[in-house]
């Protein structure tokens, strides 16, 4: 029994949220790969929902692009994200490793990540009376994604619906210290750095005169 | 690395201000950058729709003529020949006059519209105070014949009137406007500060400090009560002291200060009998214009849903003033253009009926006293093609008039804002070929092609000027005929698409195919046989 694909299994965990994780756990599969490509599509999802959305639909300030929020709003928060519940969840006797916590999350991701390009894709052929299919079809992946996660989170670290909530909204509140200590470090070491960069010139200089 | 970053800052810096430089000097006289909004609410080029004429000081209207013993509209030996703070003037359109209120000289001048001075007005006969304090405001109407009835904010007085131009010197007053005797009216002073008058006779009164709204008077000059108060804006102040007001013993209530909000400062009326108002507090975003109907409703209500935005959004185009408004005054000119005056940057705003931005232009003296510049921008008033802006500080009136550029976009305006999209196409054609970045001429043909059915150039011109909604109208007409035209088409795919898949379904239950790409596969197989066939036969 569940002799699967890399790609049936992922099908098996999306469309089987109650069970889905479960059986990828014991069974112990699921796919590192995958899971960076499935990354890679909703960094490519964020990208497609800024600039292909239909253009009276487009609510984003498409005079100037920048990839650079896109790419933190969805490879930096995921591996964040990942990151923030590995520690929490070690502390708190979680039973998944870090490679396991990512490949679960991403797994998660997908009815969002779809979700978005259909609804992207609708809204080039929808007028804006008809927004409620481009709304309704964002939100059931959205809807579905969050289901999914808490189901992941759940069997990843084999909780009780309570804990499971309970621990990732202490993983947002991780996510939100980590990304606080990061700004902080990289402002610390630009000035460490321009102070090396300093010392250096003026020694330069003193050799030189 | 901080060598380079200084190198870098000084090329930016002198490439910023060889740019600035050149562009002014690119627009001939005016001391100011010409600009537009775009639909994103950001600061673009644009060219000038007016320019300045001239600018009239007290002399050039030949105000020496009141302290000339020889000349008909002598009044005294030391009479000013200079306008001195002046604050409010208005242009009867009937007979082509203008009415300054020269405030400091406490006088009414009538001028033609050469700006020549052909009366003065000092003494008033008939009322309790034959002179005049310090006026504020002035507004005329005119009957047929050409007999004018003149009022007058007399602010120092106490008192607003009504007089009868008998001469150009004498008027007879007829009504006092005076402090209401009524519990309504709670303020101490009495200080009407600008009039108007509608067609009924009844007068309105803007009174300073006092933010219950205009007051209303009938023609007999009896109060009538308030007219068109301004609302509170919602600030966090305000808010909050709403949530006190809940927990506060009375002792804590009566402490409080209640919250007012702040008065209109400025008014004209349209011949339909509406009024605009302007509202002069800093940056106000509530009611900052309103456009009254007879009753006082405001039908340009923002918190209804509507999208009403008046003066600067931004300070990104003119980077030497933050972005603050005052709008001072407000006059509608011809064909219901309404022209808005801000005090702080010196420029007027003008849109048309419908509050769409046609041009800005004006600035302030604090750079460069020139032409089209002003300290104390008080009123604005227009006639035909021209803008009058009255600066009481600098003491003078500059007259702007309207370019060809300015020309064709008002008669393009005025048939676009009556429905008649298609007869201004070619008017709004001429003003791309002078301006491509006009945003109400890219909009305005993409009504125009909307309406000549051009479904596809529509959403072209829409996308240009990125009006989502109107594009999202041609959008849905276009796709529309779209599927009109390619029903056949579109029905019969669908058609072979369901058989097929049906044929697919059949066969994978009864085990003859095993995956879809096989199914694929044969039936590639069997059209190219079939197209064989054909060949052969044909052959």
């Amino acid at each position: 029994m569940y002799e699967f694909s890399t790609l049936g299994w992922l099908k098996h965990v999306i469309f089987h949220p109650v069970e889905g994780f479960e059986d990828l756990r014991w069974k112990k599969q699921g796919s590192l790969a995958l899971s960076m490509v499935i990354v890679f599509l909703l960094f490519v999802a964020m990208v497609v929902d800024r600039q292909l959305m239909g253009f009276a639909f487009n609510t984003a300030y498409v005079k100037v692009f920048n990839v650079v929020p896109l790419i933190v709003r969805s490879v930096v928060y995921f591996f964040v994200w990942v990151l923030g519940n590995w520690a929490i969840c070690t502390l708190f006797d979680g039973e998944g490793t870090l490679k396991k916590i990512c490949i679960y999350s991403a797994y998660a991701l997908v009815p969002y990540i779809f979700g978005t390009y259909i609804s992207v894709f609708m809204s080039n052929f929808l007028i804006l009376d008809e927004a409620i299919w481009v709304n309704f079809i964002s939100l059931l992946g959205m809807g579905w994604s969050v289901i999914l996660m808490i189901q992941a989170m759940r069997a990843v670290h084999q909780y009780s619906f309570a804990k499971t909530i309970a621990s990732m909204i202490g993983t947002l509140i991780a996510m939100l210290l980590i990304l606080f200590l990061a700004v902080l470090l990289l402002s610390l070491f630009q000035q460490v750095y321009v102070f090396i960069v300093q010392i250096y010139q003026e020694i330069a200089y003193r050799i030189r005169g | 690395m901080v060598s380079k970053l200084k190198k870098c800052l000084i090329c930016a810096v002198s490439a910023v201000m060889a740019f600035t430089s050149t562009a002014i000097t690119a627009f001939a006289d005016e001391p100011y950058n010409t600009y537009s909004y775009d639909n994103w609410g950001d600061p673009i080029p644009s060219q000038a729709g007016y320019r300045v004429e001239r600018t009239v000081t007290g002399l050039d209207m030949g105000l020496e003529q009141l302290s000339d013993p020889e000349s008909d509209l002598f009044i005294s030996e030391n009479e000013n020949p200079q306008l001195s703070g002046a604050r409010d003037f208005f242009i009867d359109q009937n007979t082509k006059t203008m009415w300054l209120a020269d405030s400091g000289n406490n006088r009414i001048l009538r001028l033609n519209m050469d700006l020549e001075v052909t009366g003065v007005y000092k003494t008033f006969t008939g009322g309790t105070i034959s002179t005049l304090e310090n006026p504020m405001g002035v507004f005329a109407t005119s009957d047929s014949a050409g007999n004018t009835t003149l009022y007058i904010a007399d602010s120092d007085n106490q008192r607003a009137i009504r007089t009868k131009i008998t001469g150009d010197m004498t008027a007879e007053i007829e009504v006092e406007y005076t402090k209401p005797d009524s519990a309504a009216y709670t303020a101490e002073a009495f200080n009407p500060s600008k009039i108007l008058a509608d067609k009924e006779g009844n007068a309105y009164l803007v009174c300073t400090s006092v933010s219950t709204g205009a007051l209303r008077y009938d023609s007999t000059g009896t109060f009538r009560g308030f007219y068109g108060a301004n609302r509170v804006e919602q600030t966090a102040d305000v808010i909050a002291r709403k949530v006190w007001r809940v927990f506060a013993s009375d002792e804590q209530l009566q402490a409080m200060t209640s919250s007012v909000p702040t008065e209109f400062n400025n008014f004209d009326i349209d011949d339909q009998g509406f009024v605009y108002t302007v509202t002069e507090s800093a940056n106000a975003s509530t009611d900052a214009v309103k456009k009254l109907n007879p009753a006082g409703y405001n039908i340009w209500d923002n918190a209804v849903g509507n999208k009403y935005e008046f003066g600067d959004f931004a300070s990104g185009y003119d980077e030497s003033t933050a972005i603050s408004t005052k709008l001072t005054d407000v006059v509608i000119g011809d064909n219901g253009v309404i022209n808005i005056l801000d005090y702080e940057t010196g420029r007027v705003f003008q849109y048309d009926e419908d509050a769409t931005l046609l041009f800005i232009f004006g600035t302030r003296s604090t750079p460069s006293e020139q032409e089209g510049s002003f300290t104390a921008p008080n009123a604005v008033e227009t006639m035909g093609t021209n803008v009058f802006v009255l600066d009481g500080t600098k003491n003078d009136i500059t007259v702007f008039t309207e370019t060809v550029f300015g020309k064709y976009v008002h008669a393009a305006s005025v048939l676009y804002v009556e429905g008649r999209y298609t007869d201004a196409q070619p008017l709004w054609e001429e003003v791309m070929r002078r301006d491509g970045e006009y945003t109400l001429a890219h909009v305005a043909l993409g009504k125009a092609e909307l309406n000549n059915g051009n479904y596809a150039s529509a959403m072209e011109y829409f996308k240009t000027a990125y009006d989502q909604e109107d594009y999202d109208k041609a959008f849905e007409y276009y796709r529309d005929d779209l599927l009109r035209n390619n029903f056949e088409i579109i029905v019969s795919v669908l058609l072979a698409l369901v058989i097929l898949i049906i044929v697919y379904v059949k066969l994978k239950k009864h085990k003859k195919i095993k995956s879809i790409t096989e199914y694929i596969v044969i039936l590639c197989r069997k059209i190219r046989n079939s197209f064989k066939k054909s060949k052969k036969e044909g052959n």
